[in-house]
């Protein structure tokens, strides 16, 4: 019998779990979350500017992209937050540079989940606390007590062919008392779990479909980890190709949809998990408010950050937003012209909500180590 | 004779080989060739390789597992032979051992490393360069760091993670490298901080390594004003040019919390203060300047008045000098004593450290003046440092255990990316920790991820880790058997449960890598 939750998972009510998605290359915030009701937004975009009538109307201000439509009942039933006009202070408007900047979480070593997970109030740390879907560990786990990185579940196994090695060493850890004993067990029954998992054909709860791409696929995985109580606690996955300087439309469409459809049916499938699961959204920097001359958009500042979950004060934009008026919007050098959507908002402060999320009930994050050197003013995302 | 590894590139592998080799050591001229190419071999098994023979573990596997990074086959009949005295003795005088393997791996693997004058910049004491002439600074440690900007910074980090795999592998001071990963956590940088990223390999070559077996207070001045330092914790922006202007604080608290008195070692708020106060001024140039990396004291930005640092008053007007006199009352301070020897003795003797021997490494460190082999010596003749009870009863980190792995199996590795995956899934890849403490020392941090210790011990011995391998048939039989091979790995004969495991295991080798006991050292 796998041994109780408690002692297989670190954090407090036993069952959270954090998903980061990092949106690589830049994502449109101003295509993703469009101020249908802006004229100076039409103006700026004549050509690629999202119509009133195509968009998800949000709220009296903003529509929603219409390929991120099936996000839509999320937002109705007060699951899905969004914060607009949200990014990091890099004017490098360099991709690398910024994604760095925000994945360490400011100009400091090691990435800020990583941190998080270091100084997490918790004793116990499970053995499968945390994954990052895809090749690479991504900068933000830098520094992580530990971290898998995988593609798929195969690789949550002891390897090898030798099942007689997994009893074997399973009879000399049950011999072992104290802490390396308990260890041992716990990641035995995780294993057992996963094992489970992996000779079944997996079947998504409520209905839900993922698609086939690998964005959905990893979803999937997660999901049936959230489900499977291994004490999954972070996880990471990125959405990557969103450079959008020329034809942007089809661009942007395609991954929107794949975004929209893959966190809908993540939804979906985890149901009432949904409760203590906290998805968050986030890309480096945005994209020009005007469009150029080859129907895409170039470097800009601000973008959107979207906020998936329980306990989320959903069915809002939240935030400052003062408009695209050409006064209010940040200068590009000297070229004339439009400048960039200003960062109003610091992601730092979303982040900082999430992770406060987290650890309800059992103590405090302490931000100071997570994101140092800032002050951050966690924003008021959830209830 | 030496030649580079570019100069070998550029002529051809037969020319140096037969150049270096000659004509009677034709036979050896396929190994000779793979490490010209950079390819690391492992050293060749020599001498007597009989195994430990103790039920429980004898004074030589103790002294191996606790100086070492794990005993290679063969080491318990060495060290037996010569005595674990003597044998201590010798890890402590690191430079009067030959180490050539692992030098000329090591020299034609990492350019970067190997190579501190770099290749645009003139080599250092060359009078007759011009640009030397024009530029006197060129001739200073600046102009030694410049060069690591050629570098991606990527490159410099998986340089440096490699060679520090591979010196804890092969290198035969071990203690030295062993010291090199413990200070390394001590005066810890993550160089994934801003311009950390270029200079930690300067850090590694000039404060670390050089001053691993060496005198802490040499070493402390060189951290102090390591081009590193100074960006990892902003000592750099800490100056004050305008009577309003507060200092940095960064650096002088982690001084003196981490890298001399120790939290509770009775230092104030205040303290850091006037540590901060005498060491504005010091910066070091960025990437953006001509002889970048290089470290400079401003005068101007330097806070010039009196200041009181633990009681001790610093007149005005020192200037750079300040620098050194808080260095020498910090040194001078006898809780830097005790929170050296603390860290050093849960290092080499327990987790929690019994303050007997926490005191006599203390005396020692205070009375030779900081001096590292004087103050490890009187550890290792503390009698709780021997303590039967106490042997094999330190939990291995991720990083000493997958050395330990690979020196048991005699394993063939270039330490590449297959390799240090593993370490990053055990959260324990080198300079990659990102807060000033360094990886922490204690068993209950490095307990949570068993499963890839296994999935490495697996993979290991079924040869799935690419550029790593290990001929462990032919090792067996070189050690004489099951029993042979049992007791080199565990370090004593193995017990009942652990043979039967062994044996019904399926892949008794693995088996002994994952077992609870080789966990531990």
């Amino acid at each position: 019998m796998p041994p109780p939750q408690a002692v297989i998972n670190g954090n407090c009510d036993q069952r959270r779990t954090l998903v980061v998605i990092f949106l690589r290359g830049a994502a449109d915030g101003l295509a993703l979350v469009p101020p249908v009701t802006d004229d100076h937004y039409y103006r700026a975009r004549p050509r690629l500017g999202i119509l009133a009538k195509d968009a998800v109307k949000l709220d009296e201000r903003f529509g929603l992209h219409p390929k991120l439509r099936p996000l839509e009942s999320a937002w109705r039933e007060g699951e899905l937050a969004i914060v607009h006009a949200c990014g990091t202070e890099d004017q490098t408007r360099s991709h690398f540079e910024a994604q760095d900047l925000m994945e360490h979480g400011g100009v400091v070593a090691g990435g800020w989940l990583g941190r998080y997970l270091r100084t997490r109030p918790s004793e116990t740390r499970g053995a499968l606390a945390c994954v990052a879907v895809g090749k690479a560990l991504p900068e933000c786990l830098l520094g992580a007590p530990t971290v898998t990185v995988m593609q798929s579940l195969e690789e949550f196994a002891i390897a090898g062919r030798t099942p007689a090695l997994g009893t074997q060493l399973e009879k000399l850890y049950g011999m072992e008392r104290g802490q390396l004993g308990a260890a041992a067990r716990d990641t035995f029954a995780a294993l057992m779990r996963i094992e489970a998992m992996r000779t079944t054909k997996y079947r998504p709860d409520n209905g839900a479909t993922y698609g086939r791409d690998e964005f959905s696929n990893g979803l999937s995985q997660l999901a049936r980890l959230i489900k499977a109580d291994v004490g999954l606690e972070a996880a990471s996955i990125d959405l990557a190709g969103w450079d959008s300087h020329f034809a942007q439309q089809g661009q942007v469409e395609g991954l929107a949809g794949k975004l929209a459809e893959g966190l809908a049916a993540f939804r979906k499938d985890l149901g009432a998990r949904m409760a203590t699961t906290t998805v968050v959204v986030m890309t480096e920097f945005g994209r020009t408010v005007e469009e150029n001359s080859a129907f895409g958009t170039d470097h800009g500042r601000g973008s959107t950050m979207f906020v998936l979950g329980g306990g989320v004060r959903g069915g809002r934009i939240h935030g400052e937003w003062r408009g695209l008026e050409p006064d209010v919007l940040e200068k590009r050098g000297v070229l004339e012209g439009y400048g960039d959507l200003p960062v109003l908002n610091n992601y730092r402060n979303v982040l900082a909500a999430v992770l406060a999320r987290q650890v309800v009930g059992c103590g405090e994050v302490d931000m100071a180590s997570v994101f140092p050197a800032f002050a951050v003013k966690p924003m008021k995302i959830f209830g | 004779m030496s030649v580079t590894r570019r100069q070998f590139l550029v002529a051809g592998a037969g020319a140096v080989v037969a150049a270096v080799s000659g004509c009677d050591r034709v036979k050896e001229s396929a190994v000779e060739a793979r490490r010209w190419l950079g390819k690391p071999t492992a050293p060749p098994l020599m001498g007597a390789m009989t195994p430990p023979a103790a039920r429980d573990l004898d004074e030589v596997s103790h002294v191996l597992n606790r100086l070492t990074f794990g005993a290679r086959p063969g080491d318990h009949a060495r060290v037996g032979a010569m005595g674990v005295q003597a044998f201590i003795e010798e890890q402590l005088a690191p430079q009067k051992l030959e180490d050539w393997i692992c030098e000329r791996v090591i020299r034609h693997e990492f350019d970067s490393l190997a190579d501190p004058e770099g290749t645009l910049l003139p080599r250092k004491g060359n009078a007759s360069d011009p640009l030397q002439a024009l530029f006197p600074a060129m001739k200073d440690k600046g102009a030694r760091v410049s060069h690591l900007y050629e570098y991606k910074d990527k490159v410099l980090l998986e340089d440096l993670t490699r060679a520090t795999v591979l010196r804890a592998v092969l290198s035969e001071r071990q203690l030295y490298e062993v010291m090199v990963q413990f200070w390394t956590d001590h005066f810890n940088i993550d160089p994934s901080k801003a311009e950390a990223k270029w200079l930690k390999a300067a850090d590694d070559r000039d404060v670390i390594r050089a001053g691993a077996l060496g005198n802490f207070r040499e070493m402390l001045r060189a951290s102090a004003v390591s081009p590193a330092m100074l960006w990892y914790l902003d000592g750099r922006a800490n100056r004050r040019v305008k009577p309003a202007d507060k200092p940095n604080e960064n650096y002088a608290r982690e001084l003196l919390e981490l890298h001399t008195l120790g939290v509770h070692g009775g230092y104030t708020q205040q303290d850091v203060m006037e540590v901060a106060r005498c060491l504005t001024g010091w910066t070091v140039r960025d990437k953006k300047k001509f002889f970048k990396g290089r470290v400079e004291f401003h005068e101007w930005e330097h806070d010039a008045g009196p200041k009181r640092v633990l009681g001790v008053d610093i007149p005005a007007g020192l200037g750079a000098s300040d620098l050194d006199r808080v260095l020498e009352i910090l040194v001078a301070h006898p809780s830097t004593a005790k929170h050296v020897a603390e860290k050093l003795c849960r290092k080499f003797i327990a987790d929690e450290p019994p303050a007997a021997a926490v005191a006599a490494t203390a005396e020692a460190f205070a009375a030779s003046g900081g001096d590292v082999p004087t103050t490890l010596r009187a550890l290792f003749a503390t009698e709780e440092f021997w303590q039967q009870a106490g042997r094999g009863g330190k939990f291995k980190r991720p990083f000493h255990f997958v050395v330990s792995a690979l020196r048991a199996t005699n394993a063939e590795t270039d330490a590449s990316k297959a390799l240090v995956d593993y370490l990053v899934r055990l959260g324990h890849a080198p300079f990659r920790y990102a807060t000033p403490d360094g990886y922490p020392e204690a068993a209950s941090h490095w307990q949570s991820s068993l499963l890839w210790r296994w999935n490495f011990a697996s993979a290991l011995v079924g040869n799935g880790i690419k550029g790593t391998s290990i001929a462990g048939e032919e090792l067996r039989e070189r050690l004489g058997g099951d029993e042979g091979l049992m007791a080199t790995v565990l370090g004593r004969r193995a017990s009942e449960a652990e043979r039967e495991a062994y044996h019904e295991s399926g892949s008794g080798l693995a088996l002994l890598l994952a077992s609870p006991a080789f966990q531990y050292c």
